[in-house]
Order: structure tokens, then C-alpha cells, then sequence
């Protein structure tokens, strides 16, 4: 939600591109179109004014990755400058990732060169074309790609460069969310403050600096702390709002910008002989035409007000002045009340961290008074008194003179600091005799005084307390009119306290008073009894409940000390109507009265009425009282429709800016429609509109209030030209500035200064060549902030369970932790790798976003216990080797594990081992053996493993890019990575051994048969039973015994034989005959089919061909 | 290089307030010289157990602890997640709950863990759970010092007053009451305590939003609780007849429920109070409570005799009569609920708050100072004369969760 409610700060134009693309040029062009001025050289931003209310601030964007990420993060509009000779080249790509990855800003694109290589039309018209299409793929369709076609005299032709403007001023800034909560600002202006003596005396010193800017995305706050990109964070030691350097011309009706109001502002350029400052104005003189010193003047405003020698020029007399001013600040309040040290320390104090707005606005009025004289001195340290008082004068009184409310501010201020006695009388009177025209009769300074000695005389909350109870007695017994005015009064004067009662005095009071206090009571104490046991006093002062106690009881509740009786008349006359029984209309003129302010004062009339002696009081109640309800209840309606209106008013000039009609009939409709939408408008719209009443009710609310307070409670508002006192800036920041960087102050918000463990989504960038290793260090620019960091990548499993990962996948989001300090979820995060410019390849690593910061967010990796049996029982096993003491087997208890043959079982207990056991006797180490139960009985050669999960530490390391700490040339060099390491010092890559893989050797392996018990056998059927005897080893008695046969016998076996072999040859030929026939017949029955088939086909033909006919026939 | 914030404190008041105020802004607190003067220095144990509880609840805390110091170091930040409860643990009814000797019993220890990281369930709107026994000033040693007071009321605002009030102030800041839910299991008064409540918060979209509460409005109504425990369910009668006596003067819409708890559901010593709320039209709850219970073991070993206690009359008289002082005072919300009602203020988003309080308590006050140095910022107090009201006007520090997890 936008919740800027000053003027809109400059819009930040980053002119971005490869070298030598005309970045500068352009710049050039454009500040002389703007302002008919011409710039040598381009340094740091440049401010002007481009319209009647617009400003704009160009920046040329450096082309290291660190220029081109804090360019990124300030820019409104980008103006991408592309070659177009050369075509692309991926600066702008990582330009424009970095862009996406940090709030994407409004782009367009120009293609300069335009003119040198392309003689032929058609040639340069195709390559337009080409590179518009490939713009309108990176960014969206239709998105503006300029043209600027060549150059003239060295520039860019001016028709150009005037439409280029024309673009420009038309462009709005897009909301953005990161931006719209942070206060951040371009520095435009850098000076170093330390005093040179001590820089003198060590140049390493840690230097004061102050920056300039003008304040942008959200309001800021003195307490902030910010982060100096490529420098650290630092706490402010001072804020203070300037005189806006470059103003908007005055609001008169008119066309166009007088010459006059054509400003620019580029003090980094060495541009403009005026510098503004909190408390003066300097004035640079160029050397020649300065004949009165011998010295150099160069870095006169560098070393501003400190100048060492006394010179006779007005230039020193100025520094010399301004140097006794310091001096004459304190000495002056010394003077003034007239007495010594406790003035002086009090300015001190309260000089220190109270700076005045408008008293800055009277610079220059500021350094002629410088000049004149002690006296003038004088009372331009009253004057700064007065603005240093922090009382605020929140009734309101705006009317009287303001001298004479900040005399009594400072009036009372006495009071609080000399709050013993005389002194603080003196003040008072002193005072009031300035006062005494205003205040009338002397009755009314006498009773002033009471109630500001009742007022301060208790000190403590406690006794105002009291005080106010009896005042709201008072109130409700004496009516009387006049009195009752006097006392409005002196409780409205107690108003403009309440703040300090509550905030003030407490300063003090929290830090040293209350131990302070503590002794006195001690002290009191030991003055009537030398030893009180301890316990006791404290029972003592439990008897008063002190308000000032440190070890104060805790409790939110308020004890009166006694209660009234309620069944008193009076007490209940006067709540009455505080119910809804009681009269409506008395209690809506108390709602009233509450309401406005400006009427009670008529009701009671103030004191200016009593002076002439004339009393409206009652008429005026008698009026309210009257049609108070109605009254009141109109106001509420009033109040609600009129921040209605003014909403919609804003949110018509917001839709309606940019395009302002003449015609009235047109601009009507126009009106006519936008109230329709928004009528008919959804929820986005109702949105909106809320939006727009709650910042309406904010700037009501906030301009009640004087600016002072305005700023203590708000902060500074946006669009503000701000001046930023950083103490203790290493002494490199100064050293190594270079205005052509741009400085980008970025205020840190709640919680966000700490450091702890993020989450983010990562996506390693698809133009990047290697994946990234979990635990190599990258460069991550988060929020204002850009650090070195070692991440460990994961990944979300099913069961909900981050799984580490060793590298990041290819192509998608991964889960990234790590250790730096912390963003608010959702914003963007960017990774580098290596910031040098020389590398050829894509710089960005990886993009991402916040996920949430968790510390106790667990990566796990996977991890795997081996162990083997060292003895089997049943289907019990001992396991060792898997655990290495019997308190780790306790921890896994119940622990699932698995051998690899797959059979499943579960960790039991330590295992017992006696001392008579076989290992122990072995002399093997029994410690972190395990009972394990299986399924099954698992043998001795099966492996058993447990799988388990491992914390993942993730290494706190975070080590900010500090390249504003160094010359911009150097490369920045962080952690290195492993691989870079082991390059650097040529270690080879470590090689263990179980890692290497190596072809598997399986032997075969035997098996022994199935041994069948004999008893088992006999039982089974002989069906089952065992058939495969193996054979005998002895041949069976046929073959061992030789057979004689007799003659005859032998005669008949020959025959049989030979028959037998007769029978045997003629089955062998007729066979032989019978194959060969067969072949003959095969060979003749395949030529016949071949002959049928092609018959058979031809016949197919004819029959197809003739149904064919009959179909055709039949058709027609 | 990075460096955090820190606040060195000392002394033990505030206590609560600045350990909330300290997680809820991750600084760093240093507290020294906690009641150094004391016979018995240090921690109460009810502060030890909130510290535990801390631990538990939140992410990444380190906290060191010596004889009269500590150090709390809240790393990660529980931003609105369990801004709500943390913010109704400021308002002090919780203190007593948070008197939990060492190993309490909490019960559902693991929906309460969840509460504030909530990891699981932070697409959810529905609330988490937490629960925690209420205890009424278990510890012997500050009962003791207690029951000088009890005779009027307690120091805190009971469980009623909580429900009744506290939990509808967050309805002004944008809070839904849907997933708000306090049920008291079983009630307990001092000095034994056993108690229990059940509080469910839901978890808030984003941010609170900022509030504009001037309207006082009139009275329109009185509600009330009286509860009994482990004594005669009539005393509760006799509490509402005599504050009834009081109210009927004013206005006839006075209800007071009644309560009576035995067995178990009744704690473990006797005592008996009363909570009023009075309604306004424009739905501000103004409450009193105060309750009256017998002194700790300690104190009546001493007395030997067990001291008289108020009576219910006298009780119902001294409620009503403190009510009616509350709603003569004015402002949006009670004495009592004050320091909330700032804090609240001051965690909005950047936004302008307009409240409107009666007299200032000594506790705003030192609510308005911790939030000054804790968020810093400043609210512009202007009081009214003619109400004798104070309205105080802040621009929130934009307190945002960031410990939800964005998907």
C-alpha cells in the first residue's frame, strides 16, 4: 500500500548498457534538453526538473555486476541501451534478470549505432525487426524498444532525444512491495566530515560521513538503521531534512517550465557553485578567480568549518565564523539565563540529537548573520534553543504567535531540569516577563505558576497522578465558569507536557535515575539503622508502591487507593450520563467537545476572551447544548464523507493523471464512466478505495501536528532531500569512492538486522553452464544486502522430509538454506558467482525467492549402516560392526534393518556377551554388537544394513560484499570455492578408492544336491521318493561276466546278424529313394501353385473389375 | 559487518512486557540486577516458567540466566503468528498460567509447539491450538506478598475479564474473533492454584490494521461473571445482590452469570470473585474484576488461624463500585487494558492509531516508554480537559509476520 503523502521524490532513470554503447552520451542529450545545459562528464545522479511536477534523476548504471544490482534496486525506469550494429549482449540480459529478481521496474529499450554499419534501408529495417522481437520475448509483447538513428555533431539528433523525453515524462513509477516498506535513497551527494586533525594523526581512522539524498519508498525514522550497499550496515547518527535542492516550480497556472525553474542538480558532476547544508551554505570559488590566498581552496567544502589558518578573505571568514559559532552556541544560552555549566550541558544534550527542519530553511539567512556580529549570534542560538526544545505543541493553539509559545516551552523546560528550589523560580519569572502583554492580569501569571509548581514540583508520574484526581474533584464542585476556564487551561498547558512527562523525564529516569534512587533509599536507611536485613526494606518499600521501583511487581492493574461510595447523589449525578439511561444530548456535547477542539475553547473561552473582560461561555454551551446530538452525529457523517470524497477525488486524479482532456463533454464522460466502474467495481476496487480513505484519514490526522512532532512520530516523509551523519565508516568508503557507483542507503526494517538460517526457492539459471554444488560459497543479493553465503541445496520428499541435495537440479526450483542476514519472506533473491567482469559466460547463477526463515528447519541426508552377523541363533543374529558402542545400539532400538538378500528385521538390544563367549575369548572388541531379529534365519555371509536420515549442518558462515571498501577496479574476492582451490594450488581431485567402479567378478556357484533324510524318503510315496540312483561304480554282472556260446548257438547269432544287416542297408536305400522323390514332387506341386495363384489372382481381377462396372453402372 | 540490536535492562518490573516486547522485535535483551536488594534475588519461579515457555514456543532463542541477570537472545522472530497470544499474554491474565513449576504438565504439548512455527499447517486458516494450565499464583513466596492485596483484588485480570474483554479488543485491530476461543476447563484460586483454561488463536493474514477508537459511547449494558470455587455456591448470589444494589441506580440491563465449580473443575483451594463488564454503545468493554481466596500455607502456619475473608457483599459492592469508577474515568478500554491497547497500536502497520483512554495508569505509562524503546515509537499524547480523557495518536512500526512461510 502506498503511504507516501509528501511530494514524490525524483524519478530514478538507470541508464544501463555494454561499454561504449552511448550511456553517457545519452545523459548528455538528455540533461541539455532538458536544461540547455551541457555536461563534460557524467558522475554520479543528476536531478532535474522535467515538468511542472515531475522531477527526474538519471543514473548511469557502472557495468560490474555490483553497479548493475544496486542500479537494479533504485530504479523507476530503466533505459536498456543496446548496440544495435552488434546486437544483444548478455549484460543486458543479466541487467534484465536482476531487474525481474528485485521488483521489476518499468523498461524500455533504445538501439543506438544505428547509423555506422547500416548503409542499406532494408537491411536496418530487418534488423530492427530482429532485435525488437527478440526485446518483446524477454520482456512482453509490445514493450517499447527506441530507436535513436545517429548521430549529429557528436550528439544524438534532437528530435530524438526530445521524443525520448517525451517517453519518459510519461512513465509511472510501478508500486513496488519491497520498496514501498523500506526508506531508501540514492546518495547524490558524499562528503566527508572527520576532523582533519584526526585524520591527520591516522588516516585509517574511522571516518564521519554525511549523505545526501532524496528520501524514497517509505517514511524514515531517526532510530533507523540502514545498510550502505557494498559497505554494511550502520546506525544513523543523525537525520535531518534540507531544503529540497532542486525544487518544483511553484504551483501558478501556467504552460510550460520558465527558464528560470529548468534546474538540475548534480553535485557529484562538479556541477553548481552552491552547496546546501544543514546549518550553511558554501559557496565554491574556482581557484582563479580567487587572488587572496596563497592556499588552495579545492576542498573547501570538504573540510568545511574547520579551517585551520585564519585568513583575511571572506571565504575564511566565513569558515572562521562558523567554526566560532560552534563555540558561541553554548556560551550564548549562558549568557542569556545567566547562569553557567547546567545550560550549557542541557544544550548539549539536547542539541545533539534534535535537528530543526525549518531551521534549515533559513541557510543562507543563516551565514550572513555568521558574518555580522556576536550579537546576532546570540540570538540565532536562542532561536536554536527554542527549536531544540522537543515539547510539542499538540493542543493546538496555532493562532498565537509562535516566539511566545516556544518562550514558555523553554520555560518549562527549565523547570523539569532545575527542579530543586530557586532556580527554577528565577527561569519562570524571567519568562514571564516576556509573556506578560499576552498573559494578561497578573492573577492569571500567579496561578500559572501554581499549577506549574504543582505540576513539577512532585517529579514523579505518581504524585501528577494523585494531583489530577484531586483537579477532576475540584472540577466537579466548583462550577463556576471562570474557574472552570482556568482549569481547561492549565490542564491543556499540562498537555503540552504529558508527552514529556511520559517520554522526557523517563529518558533519564530509565537509565541512571532509578539506580540512582535506589541508593538514596539505601542511604536513608542506613542513616537510622546501620544493618536492615534485606528482605525487610524490601517489605518497606512494598508499603508505597513505587512508581520509580526497577524491581517494580509486574501487573497492568491500576488500584485506587481508596473507592467512593457510590450511593452518593452527587457521584451518581455525575456519571449519569455516561449511560444510556442518562440525558443523550449532555453526553453528545461531551463526545463534542472531545471531537473539536476548537469549540471548547468557545465554550470556556480562553483567556484572550477574560483580558477584554467579555464572557461567550454560555451562550456558546447553551447553543451546543441545544442540538448536540443531532449535531454530533452530522459530524461524524460530515467527517466520514469528506475523506470519502477526498479519496475519490485522489484516486480520479491518480486514473486521470496522465492524460489530461480539454474538452469538456469528453472529460465528463470520462468521469461518468470511471464512476461507474467504480461503483460496479468488485473487491479490487473496494480495496482501493479503503486505501484511499485510510491515507486521507492519515494526512488529517498528521497535519494536526506541529512538524516536529510530525517528524519524532512519522519520521521524515518521503521525497524529502535528506542529510544522513554515519559515524564510524571505515576509512575505505571514503577512500575508494567514486561517484560513477552509485551509493544506495537502504533502511533496514523490524527484524531485519538480525542473521539467521533462510529458505529459499532456488532455480539455478538456465543460460548458466554448471550446476551448483551444495556448500560452494555464492554471492546472494537479498533485499538492500548482498553477501557471500554457503548454501545447502535440498529437496522436498513426499513425506515432507528435505532431502540434501550435492548439486542443484537441472531444471527446477530446489530448496536453498543458508545463513546470512535476514529477509522478510518473498522477496528476491539473486545469486552470483563470481563478480569479475572478464568472464565470458552468463554471470547470474541462480534465482530465487525467501521462502521463510526457520532455524529449526532440518536438511537431512541419507545414510547407511552396514554391519554382518557374527552369530546366528534361529532367526536372532548378533550384528556387528553396524553400531560402535552399545549407547548408539540404544539409540536404535527398534530401528528397521534389512539384509540384502532382502530379509527384513528390526534392532533389538545391545547384545549381552558373556565373558566366557568365542569372541571375547578371541579378544575381539564386543562393544556395539546388536541383537537383531529377522524374518527368517539369515546366514553368515549376508550383509544387514540400516538406512537412516543425517542432519545436514548448514555452515553459518556470511561475509558481506564489501566492494565499496575497495577500488571499484579490483575484483572482490570472497570465499573460494573447493574447485577453485584446488586449481589455485594444483591439488588433485582426492580419489578414494571404494568409489572407483570395477568390473563385477561373479564365480558360478555350486550348489550341493538336495540331501533327502532316509527316514524322509521311506515316509514319502515312491512317487516322490528319490528315482536318480547314482550310477554304480562296478559294471553289473552282464558286462562283468564274459558269455561262451556253443558252436551252433554262435552260427544262428551270425545269421541273424547278417539278416539283420541286409535289412538294415535295403531300410537305408529306400529311404534315400523315398527323400528324392519326395523332393521332385515338392518341386513340382510348388510350380503348379504358382501357376493357380496366378490364375486365381487374374480371376480376382476380372471379378473385381466387373463389380466395379456393375457398381458404376448401378450408380448412375 | 552485520550488527544487532540489543537493550541492556535492569531490574525485574516489566517484566513480561519486555520479553514480549524483545521476541517480538528479535532484539536482544540484557537484564541485570533483578531484585539485587532482595532477600531473594533473581527470577521468580513464574518468571523462569514464562522464560520456559518462551523457549518453547519460539525458534532459535539462547537464553542465559544467573543469580539476579539474564540474557534473552530471540534469533528468529514468531512475528504474528503469535502476535495475538503474545499480545494477551502482555495484557498480564497470564502470568498466572504462566506459573508452571518445572516439567509442568502442558497439556497437547505438540498442536501448541505447532502454533508457532506451524509448518504444517500454514496454508490452514484454521487456528492452532494452544492450551496451558492455569495456575493462580502457585509459587508460595509471591502469594505471600500477594495476599496483602488480595483482601482488595488480584493483581492481574482474571480468566473472565480475559474472555470477556481482552479477546474482544483484537476485534478492533482487524483480528477475526472466529478462531479466538478461551474456555476454562477448570478454575483455581490461590494460593494452590489448578486451574485450567483452553486459548485457541487464530493466526492473523498479515497485519493488524490500524485502529481509530475515540468513541466512547454510553453504557448501554452489564454483564458479569461470579465464580465459586470449593465454597458455597450461594456466596456467588449474594456477590451479584449487592453489586446489583449499585447498578440498579444507573442502569436496569445487568446480568451477572454465575459459576460455581466443584470437584475437580474447582482447583485446589477455595475462593470466590466477580468480573463486570459494562457495554457501551459504540461496543467498548470496560471490565473489574477482583477475587478473594485465602493466603498461601506459609502465611497461616504463621497466623495459626485462618484469616477472615471479605464477604460477598462487601465484594459485590467494592466490583461495582470499581466499575462505575472505570466508566467515570472514560477512554475505550479500562485502566487494566491500557498497556495492550498501546502495544497494539504501536504494532500496526504504518498507519495512523487514534485511541482514546482515561487517566493514564503507571503501567501505560511504562508500556509507552518499553514501546518507545523497543519499536521506537512515540505516540502524541494529548489530553482532553473537558472528559478528562487522554487520546493518544501513534504511527504503527508496521510489525509484519515474518514467520509465515510464503508458498
Amino acid at each position: 500500500m502506498d503511504r507516501s503523502l509528501g511530494e514524490p521524490p525524483p524519478f530514478v532513470v538507470v541508464v544501463q548498457g555494454p561499454p561504449q554503447v552511448g550511456k553517457s552520451l545519452l545523459i548528455k542529450c538528455l540533461v541539455k534538453h532538458y536544461t540547455k545545459q551541457n555536461l563534460s562528464e557524467v558522475r554520479g545522479p543528476i536531478t532535474v526538473v522535467s515538468g511542472k511536477s515531475r522531477r527526474v534523476q538519471f543514473l548511469e548504471c557502472p557495468n560490474d555486476i555490483n553497479g548493475m544490482i544496486d542500479a537494479a534496486k533504485i530504479a523507476d525506469l530503466a533505459l536498456l541501451l543496446i548496440d544495435g550494429s552488434y546486437g544483444f549482449e548478455m549484460d543486458t540480459f543479466e541487467f534484465l534478470n536482476i531487474m525481474q529478481v528485485h521488483g521489476f521496474p518499468k523498461v524500455m529499450g533504445v538501439l543506438t549505432h544505428l547509423d555506422s554499419k547500416f548503409k542499406d534501408p532494408k537491411k536496418l529495417r530487418k534488423t530492427k525487426q530482429r532485435l525488437k522481437h527478440r526485446f518483446w520475448a524477454e520482456i512482453k509483447e509490445g514493450a517499447k524498444l527506441f530507436y535513436l538513428s545517429g548521430l549529429d555533431n557528436g550528439k544524438y539528433t534532437k528530435r530524438e532525444v526530445h521524443n525520448l523525453a517525451r517517453f519518459i515524462s510519461v512513465i509511472k513509477p510501478v508500486p513496488l512491495s519491497w520498496r514501498m516498506a523500506h526508506p531508501y535513497l540514492l546518495v547524490d551527494r558524499f562528503e566527508d566530515i572527520t576532523p582533519p586533525e584526526s585524520v591527520r594523526l591516522n588516516r585509517k581512522c574511522d571516518r564521519k560521513i554525511t549523505l545526501y539524498g532524496y528520501l524514497r519508498g517509505c517514511n524514515m525514522k531517526r532510530g533507523t538503521k540502514v545498510h550502505i550497499t557494498g559497505a554494511g550496515d550502520f546506525s544513523l547518527s543523525g537525520v535531518t531534512g534540507l531544503a529540497d535542492p532542486c525544487p518544483l516550480p511553484s504551483a501558478a497556472k501556467k504552460r510550460g517550465l520558465r527558464d528560470k525553474e529548468k534546474l538540475f542538480y548534480a553535485p557529484m558532476s562538479g556541477l553548481g557553485d552552491l552547496l546546501y547544508d544543514k546549518d550553511a551554505v558554501y559557496i565554491n570559488i574556482n581557484d582563479h578567480l580567487v587572488q587572496f590566498s596563497k592556499n588552495d581552496d579545492n576542498d573547501a567544502p570538504e573540510k568545511q568549518g574547520k579551517g585551520k589558518d585564519v585568513g583575511v578573505t571572506l571565504v575564511k571568514t566565513l569558515q572562521n565564523t562558523r567554526y566560532s559559532i560552534n563555540e558561541k552556541m553554548d556560551q550564548s544560552s549562558i549568557d542569556f539565563f545567566g547562569r553557567g555549566a547546567a545550560a550549557q550541558s542541557k544544550d548539549r544534550n539536547t542539541g545533539g540529537n534534535v535537528i530543526s527542519a525549518s531551521h534549515d530553511d533559513q541557510g543562507d539567512e543563516n551565514v550572513f548573520e555568521q558574518v555580522d556580529s556576536v550579537n546576532i549570534d546570540n540570538a540565532d542560538t536562542m532561536d536554536n534553543n527554542r527549536h531544540s526544545e522537543c515539547s510539542s505543541d499538540s493542543e493546538g493553539d496555532n493562532d498565537d504567535d509562535d516566539n511566545q509559545l516556544r518562550d514558555r516551552d523553554v520555560e518549562l523546560r527549565e523547570e523539569l531540569e532545575f527542579c530543586n528550589g530557586r532556580l527554577r523560580r528565577k527561569a519562570v519569572s524571567s519568562n514571564f516577563q516576556d509573556d506578560v502583554d499576552d498573559e494578561g492580569s497578573d492573577k492569571d501569571d500567579s496561578d500559572n505558576e501554581d499549577s506549574g509548581d504543582e505540576e513539577f514540583s512532585g517529579g514523579s508520574a505518581s504524585s501528577y497522578d494523585s494531583g489530577e484526581a484531586s483537579d477532576s474533584d475540584d472540577e466537579t464542585e466548583n462550577t463556576s465558569k471562570w474557574k472552570e476556564s482556568l482549569l481547561a487551561r492549565t490542564l491543556s498547558r499540562r498537555s503540552t507536557s504529558l508527552m514529556q512527562l511520559v517520554y522526557g523525564q523517563s529518558l533519564t529516569k530509565l537509565d541512571s535515575v532509578a539506580s540512582e534512587e535506589n541508593d538514596d533509599s539505601e542511604a536513608s536507611g542506613s542513616e537510622e539503622e546501620f544493618f536492615v536485613p534485606k528482605g525487610q526494606k524490601k517489605v518497606q518499600q512494598n508499603e508505597l508502591p513505587a512508581f520509580d521501583d526497577i524491581d517494580a511487581e509486574d501487573y497492568s492493574k491500576f488500584f485506587k487507593s481508596e473507592l467512593r461510595d457510590w450511593s452518593n447523589e452527587d457521584l451518581i449525578n455525575s456519571i449519569r450520563d455516561r449511560f444510556v439511561t442518562g440525558n443523550w444530548s449532555k453526553a453528545a456535547l461531551r463526545g463534542q467537545e472531545l471531537n473539536e477542539n476548537g469549540e471548547d475553547e468557545e465554550i470556556y473561552g480562553d483567556f484572550e476572551d477574560l483580558e477584554t473582560g467579555e464572557i461567550h461561555g454560555g451562550q456558546a454551551s447553551e447553543n451546543a447544548d441545544g442540538n448536540g446530538s443531532t449535531h454530533k452525529e452530522d459530524d461524524l457523517e460530515v467527517e466520514k464523507r469528506r475523506l470519502k470524497k477526498l479519496a475519490q477525488r485522489a484516486r480520479f486524479d491518480a486514473q486521470y493523471d496522465g492524460s489530461e482532456l480539454s474538452g469538456d463533454e469528453a472529460d465528463d464522460d470520462k468521469k461518468k464512466s470511471g464512476r461507474e466502474q467504480s461503483n460496479g467495481g468488485g473487491y479490487f476496487d473496494k480495496l482501493k478505495e479503503e486505501m484511499e480513505i485510510r491515507k486521507q484519514m492519515n494526512m488529517s490526522e498528521l497535519n494536526d501536528l506541529d512538524e516536529d512532532t510530525r517528524v519524532e512520530i512519522e519520521g521524515f516523509r518521503t521525497g524529502t532531500y535528506v542529510r544522513l551523519e554515519v559515524h564510524g565508516v571505515p576509512f575505505e568508503l571514503v577512500e575508494h569512492f567514486d561517484p560513477c557507483h552509485p551509493i544506495l542507503v537502504g533502511g533496514i526494517g523490524l527484524g531485519e538486522e538480525n542473521t539467521g538460517y533462510m529458505q529459499a526457492s532456488l532455480k539455478r539459471h538456465r543460460w548458466h553452464r554448471k550446476v551448483l554444488k551444495t556448500k560452494d560459497p555464492i554471492i546472494v543479493s537479498i533485499g538492500w544486502r548482498r553477501f557471500q553465503t554457503t548454501p545447502v541445496y535440498a529437496i522436498e520428499d513426499r513425506n515432507g522430509r528435505h532431502r540434501m541435495l550435492k548439486y542443484t537440479p537441472e531444471h527446477m526450483h530446489c530448496f536453498a538454506m543458508f545463513w546470512g542476514p535476514l529477509a522478510p519472506p518473498k522477496s528476491g533473491v539473486l545469486a552470483v558467482q563470481n563478480l569479475s567482469n572478464n568472464q565470458v559466460p552468463f554471470r547470474i547463477t541462480a534465482t530465487g525467492w525467501v521462502q521463510e526463515f526457520n532455524n529449526t528447519a532440518r536438511i537431512v541426508k541419507k545414510i547407511k549402516l552396514t554391519g554382518t552377523p557374527c552369530k546366528i541363533f534361529k532367526k536372532t543374529a548378533l550384528i556387528k560392526g553396524m553400531f560402535t558402542s552399545d549407547l548408539e545400539v540404544a539409540r536404535f532400538e527398534g530401528a528397521a534393518i534389512r539384509t540384502v538378500s532382502g530379509i527384513r528385521g528390526q534392532v533389538k538390544k545391545a547384545a549381552k556377551i558373556e565373558p566366557g563367549d568365542v569372541l571375547k575369548r578371541k579378544g575381539e572388541n564386543t562393544e556395539g554388537i546388536a541383537r537383531c531379529t529377522f524374518e527368517d534365519r539369515i546366514l553368515m555371509s549376508d550383509i544387514v544394513f540400516l538406512r537412516a536420515w543425517v542432519n545436514v549442518e548448514v555452515p553459518t558462515y556470511c561475509n558481506l560484499v564489501t566492494t565499496a571498501l575497495q577500488p571499484r577496479k579490483e575484483t572482490w574476492q570472497g570465499m573460494r570455492t573447493t574447485a577453485e582451490l584446488r586449481r589455485a594450488h594444483n591439488i588433485p581431485i582426492p580419489h578414494n578408492k571404494d568409489s572407483v567402479y570395477k568390473p563385477i567378478e561373479r564365480k558360478p556357484r555350486k550348489f550341493n544336491p538336495v540331501e533327502i533324510p532316509a527316514k524322509l524318503q521311506q515316509l514319502l510315496p515312491f512317487k516322490s521318493r528319490p528315482k536318480d540312483r547314482p550310477k554304480q561304480r562296478q559294471p553289473t554282472v552282464e558286462n562283468r561276466v564274459p558269455v561262451i556260446m556253443e558252436h551252433n548257438e554262435r552260427k544262428t547269432h551270425e545269421a541273424i546278424r547278417q539278416l539283420m544287416l541286409l535289412r538294415h542297408e535295403k531300410a537305408k536305400k529306400k529311404k534315400i529313394k523315398e527323400q528324392q522323390k519326395k523332393k521332385a514332387y515338392e518341386a513340382e506341386k510348388a510350380k503348379t501353385e504358382q501357376v493357380t495363384k496366378k490364375r486365381q489372382r487374374e480371376e480376382r481381377r476380372e471379378r473385381y473389375r466387373e463389380e466395379d462396372k456393375q457398381k458404376k453402372r448401378a450408380r448412375r | 559487518m552485520v550488527r544487532e540490536n540489543s537493550r541492556r535492562l535492569s531490574g525485574s518490573r516489566q517484566f513480561r512486557q519486555r520479553l514480549v516486547l524483545a521476541t517480538l522485535t528479535s532484539t536482544t535483551v540484557t537484564i541485570d540486577d533483578i531484585r539485587s536488594g532482595d532477600a531473594a534475588p533473581g527470577l521468580r519461579p513464574h518468571e523462569v516458567s514464562l522464560l520456559r515457555l518462551l523457549d518453547k514456543i519460539s525458534d532459535h532463542h539462547t537464553i542465559d540466566l544467573n543469580e539476579t541477570g539474564m540474557d534473552l537472545f530471540p534469533r528468529a522472530l514468531l512475528m504474528l503468528a503469535v502476535l495475538p497470544a503474545l499480545c494477551l499474554w502482555l495484557c498480564g491474565a497470564c502470568r498466572n498460567e504462566a506459573e508452571v513449576p518445572a516439567g509442568g504438565d502442558y497439556r497437547r504439548e505438540g498442536p501448541r509447539a505447532r502454533l508457532w512455527g506451524a509448518p504444517g499447517d500454514r496454508l490452514l486458516p484454521r487456528a492452532p491450538h494452544t492450551a496451558w494450565p492455569l495456575r493462580q499464583s502457585a509459587h508460595s513466596d509471591s502469594a505471600q506478598r500477594r495476599w496483602l492485596r488480595i483482601t482488595n483484588d488480584t493483581k492481574d485480570p482474571s480468566v473472565d475479564t480475559f474472555r470477556m474483554t481482552t479477546l474482544h479488543m483484537l476485534k478492533h485491530f482487524g483480528v477475526p474473533l472466529e478462531g479466538l476461543e478461551l474456555k476454562i476447563d477448570s478454575r483455581g484460586s490461590p494460593p494452590l492454584g489448578g486451574g485450567e483454561v483452553f486459548l485457541r488463536v487464530p493466526i492473523i493474514n498479515s497485519t493488524l490494521t490500524a485502529a481509530n477508537w475515540t468513541d466512547e459511547g454510553m453504557v448501554k449494558r452489564i454483564r458479569g461473571v461470579s465464580f465459586t470455587t470449593r465454597v458455597s455456591p450461594q456466596i456467588e448470589n449474594r456477590i451479584i445482590y449487592a453489586a446489583r444494589g449499585i447498578f440498579n441506580r444507573f442502569i436496569p440491563d445487568v446480568h451477572i452469570f454465575t459459576d460455581h465449580r466443584s470437584g475437580s473443575a474447582g482447583g485446589r483451594s477455595p475462593g470466590y470473585g466477580v468480573s463486570l463488564v459494562a457495554e457501551t454503545t459504540t461496543g467498548c468493554l470496560l471490565s473489574v474484576d477482583v477475587t478473594v481466596s485465602y493466603p498461601s500455607v506459609d502465611e497461616m502456619n504463621e497466623e495459626s488461624e485462618k484469616p477472615e475473608l471479605m464477604s460477598p457483599e462487601d465484594l459485590g459492592v467494592q466490583a461495582a463500585s470499581m466499575l462505575l469508577e472505570e466508566v467515570a474515568q472514560g477512554g475505550v478500554v479500562d485502566s487494566t487494558h491500557q498497556g495492550l491497547l498501546f502495544i497494539l497500536c504501536a504494532l500496526c502497520p504504518p498507519d495512523v492509531s487514534k485511541v482514546r483512554v482515561g487517566q493514564l495508569t503507571p503501567y501505560g505509562i511504562e508500556t509507552l516508554r518499553n514501546i518507545r524503546d523497543f519499536l521506537d515509537i512515540k505516540f502524541v499524547i494529548k489530553p482532553d480537559p473537558n472528559s478528562n480523557t487522554v487520546t493518544l495518536i501513534c504511527v504503527g512500526a508496521g510489525v509484519k509476520n515474518l514467520a509465515r512461510k510464503s508458498s
